[in-house]
């Protein structure tokens, strides 16, 4: 339901209806933020609110109220969130994680410098090879700073929460990867001149942060994703010393190439859902 | 009595290094205290019973529960509050946001159920007039009450406190032991520590445990009669004692076998700590 205010005399208020189902406290959110936050600063409201409610549904919403006052404000995110149906807690947990927020402006971060070295490598040669060498790793990144325990001051106490810790992974993983794709989608995009070409990174970006994931819990947060970095610059060096030093396309991002991503990328997620116990349990070491 | 917690042969190693040696119990509803030296490995018999970390052996359950199995452990966790050694925060989180965080971790969908229940323990532990303020501006104290609430949302049977009033000037430490308190009645809570004064004024069960297994399991009382006879005074420090340490006084406290004709002195939780860490082969000497 949405909020309608209409007008009375000069001023705004919320709709009788509205108001009725908040004394029922069937108003759902956003509507009610509204309502909660216009009712403890309008006593014409309050007034109309009293005369559709009986007194002990108006009992509950005064208590209501009282709460949403010291509840957490939902930020512009957060709404934004809700309004495209994510869940409210979801919404609270991915508005709330501030190592998200560095990882999403990590990957603005990213983005903005790979698009600026391509566009000024873009005058020696019209290939973006550049662009698809460094953005597969910006998913990669972007999952590996979301995730671990050196990250997240309340790693204990998520891990021991019935939440499993797959399933927040996910949600934070899938959070990061959608910024750090739909960015990095746009910039390839945006570049001059390479048309579809400069997506052939998405594949390969994929099947690195699905194979980090599923690495991370043998082999640590930090190591994994190293380790990945390093394996995808030898992966590189070894396919443009395939190609003799031509001008033509870098294996991974053929269409033989991109298949290969797609295995990696499906075998990856396989193994990530194989291992997913593995994050439910803190890492082992001296207590 | 029906156990909360029955555990039985726990063993973990960390490579070479044996953090806990067949570790079995059972706890019952109360406060249980669990003291020991650095590492004796409290911590890693808590983080286990907490499903932090697998054992390598052994097997136990809590309120009936199995964590060996995906399904058993999170039954376990939604009956299960767990307070770290050192809590991490969102430090610019308020008080109200951050138990509301642990909330949602914990499950609880409806927004307006949660916030009631973080409303409940956020007054549980006296910081209902300081829910709006930014945790990075709380002291010490509060913050750790903080952190007690969180482990209290979703009212959980089985609570775990590891060494929570370190770092607490004396105040705080008496008003977060009465919280202590408060919070094991009708519930079965194990508190790590490393000061028996914690475990003298809440305790109604003791555990002692030194290089990973238990040494002692008992009442408090039981612990301090461990020491009777074998406590005494002396104007000078006694070379033969265990430990021995200069009093307010001015005398010297010892413990061990006391020579003939030493002055004997009433036993306290502490002496009798101190002789069963002597026997399991730990350094005490004061």
């Amino acid at each position: 339901m949405t909020i309608e205010d209409s007008r009375r005399g000069d001023a705004w208020h919320v709709d009788e209806d509205d108001l009725r189902a908040y004394a029922r406290g069937e108003l759902a959110a956003p509507a009610l933020w509204s309502a909660d936050a216009h009712l403890t600063a309008c006593a014409t409201c309050r007034g109309t609110l009293a005369a559709v409610s009986d007194t002990a549904a108006l009992d509950a919403g005064w208590e209501r109220l009282d709460a949403e006052l010291d509840a957490p404000r939902p930020g512009r995110f957060e709404r934004l969130l809700v309004r495209c149906g994510v869940g409210d807690g979801t919404a609270r947990l991915l508005a709330a994680t501030p190592v998200l927020r560095r990882s999403w402006f990590g990957a603005l971060a990213a983005v903005l410098l790979v698009t600026f070295l391509v566009a000024v490598a873009a005058g020696a040669a019209d290939r973006p090879t550049l662009f698809l060498a460094c953005a597969p790793l910006l998913p990669l990144v972007s999952v590996a700073l979301a995730y671990g325990p050196a990250l997240d001051p309340t790693h204990e106490m998520a891990v021991v929460s019935p939440m499993h810790g797959f399933r927040l992974l996910m949600i934070r993983a899938v959070a990061v990867l959608v910024v750090a794709l739909g960015v990095g989608g746009l910039a390839s995009l945006a570049l001059p001149g390479f048309g579809p070409a400069a997506l052939a990174w998405l594949l390969p970006g994929l099947a690195l942060a699905t194979t980090g994931l599923a690495l991370a819990p043998r082999l640590g947060p930090v190591t994994a994703p190293s380790v990945l970095v390093v394996a995808w610059a030898l992966v590189l060096l070894a396919a443009d010393a395939a190609r003799g030093g031509g001008e033509g396309t870098l294996a991974p991002f053929t269409a033989a190439g991109q298949g290969v991503s797609g295995l990696v990328a499906a075998l990856g997620a396989g193994l990530l859902f194989l291992f997913r116990d593995r994050f439910d349990v803190f890492a082992r070491g001296p207590a | 009595m029906t156990p909360t917690v029955s555990a039985s042969g726990l063993s973990l190693h960390y490579g070479r290094t044996r953090a806990l040696d067949d570790v079995s119990l059972r706890l019952t509803p109360g406060v249980t205290g669990l003291l020991g030296p650095n590492g004796a490995g409290k911590t890693t018999l808590l983080r286990v019973l907490a499903t932090a970390v697998p054992a390598d052996r052994g097997a136990f359950t809590v309120l009936g529960h199995d964590p060996g199995t995906s399904r058993g452990r999170q039954e376990v966790r939604r009956r299960l509050g767990y307070l770290p050694q050192t809590p991490g925060f969102h430090p610019d989180f308020t008080a109200f946001e951050f138990v509301d965080y642990v909330a949602i971790l914990k499950e609880l969908a409806d927004r307006r159920e949660r916030h009631r229940e973080v409303r409940r323990v956020l007054e549980e532990v006296d910081l209902g007039d300081v829910r709006g303020r930014r945790i990075k501006k709380l002291s010490g104290g509060m913050r750790q009450r903080v952190a007690l609430a969180a482990a209290l949302v979703g009212d959980p049977g089985f609570l775990v406190l590891d060494e929570p009033t370190v770092g607490l000037d004396p105040e705080q430490r008496m008003r977060f032991r009465e919280l202590i308190a408060e919070a094991g009645e009708g519930r079965t809570v194990l508190l790590s520590t490393h000061q028996t004064e914690d475990v003298a004024m809440l305790c109604h069960r003791v555990i002692v445990m030194a290089a990973g297994a238990v040494r002692f399991d008992g009442t408090p009382a039981e612990l301090t009669a461990r020491a009777a006879g074998r406590v005494w005074s002396s104007t000078e420090k006694d070379p033969g004692a265990k430990a021995g340490w200069r009093t307010g006084t001015g005398s010297f406290r010892n413990v061990g076998d006391p020579p003939p004709g030493a002055e004997p002195a009433a036993p306290t939780l502490e002496d009798g700590y101190l002789l069963v860490l002597d026997d399991a082969g730990t350094e005490v000497a004061a």
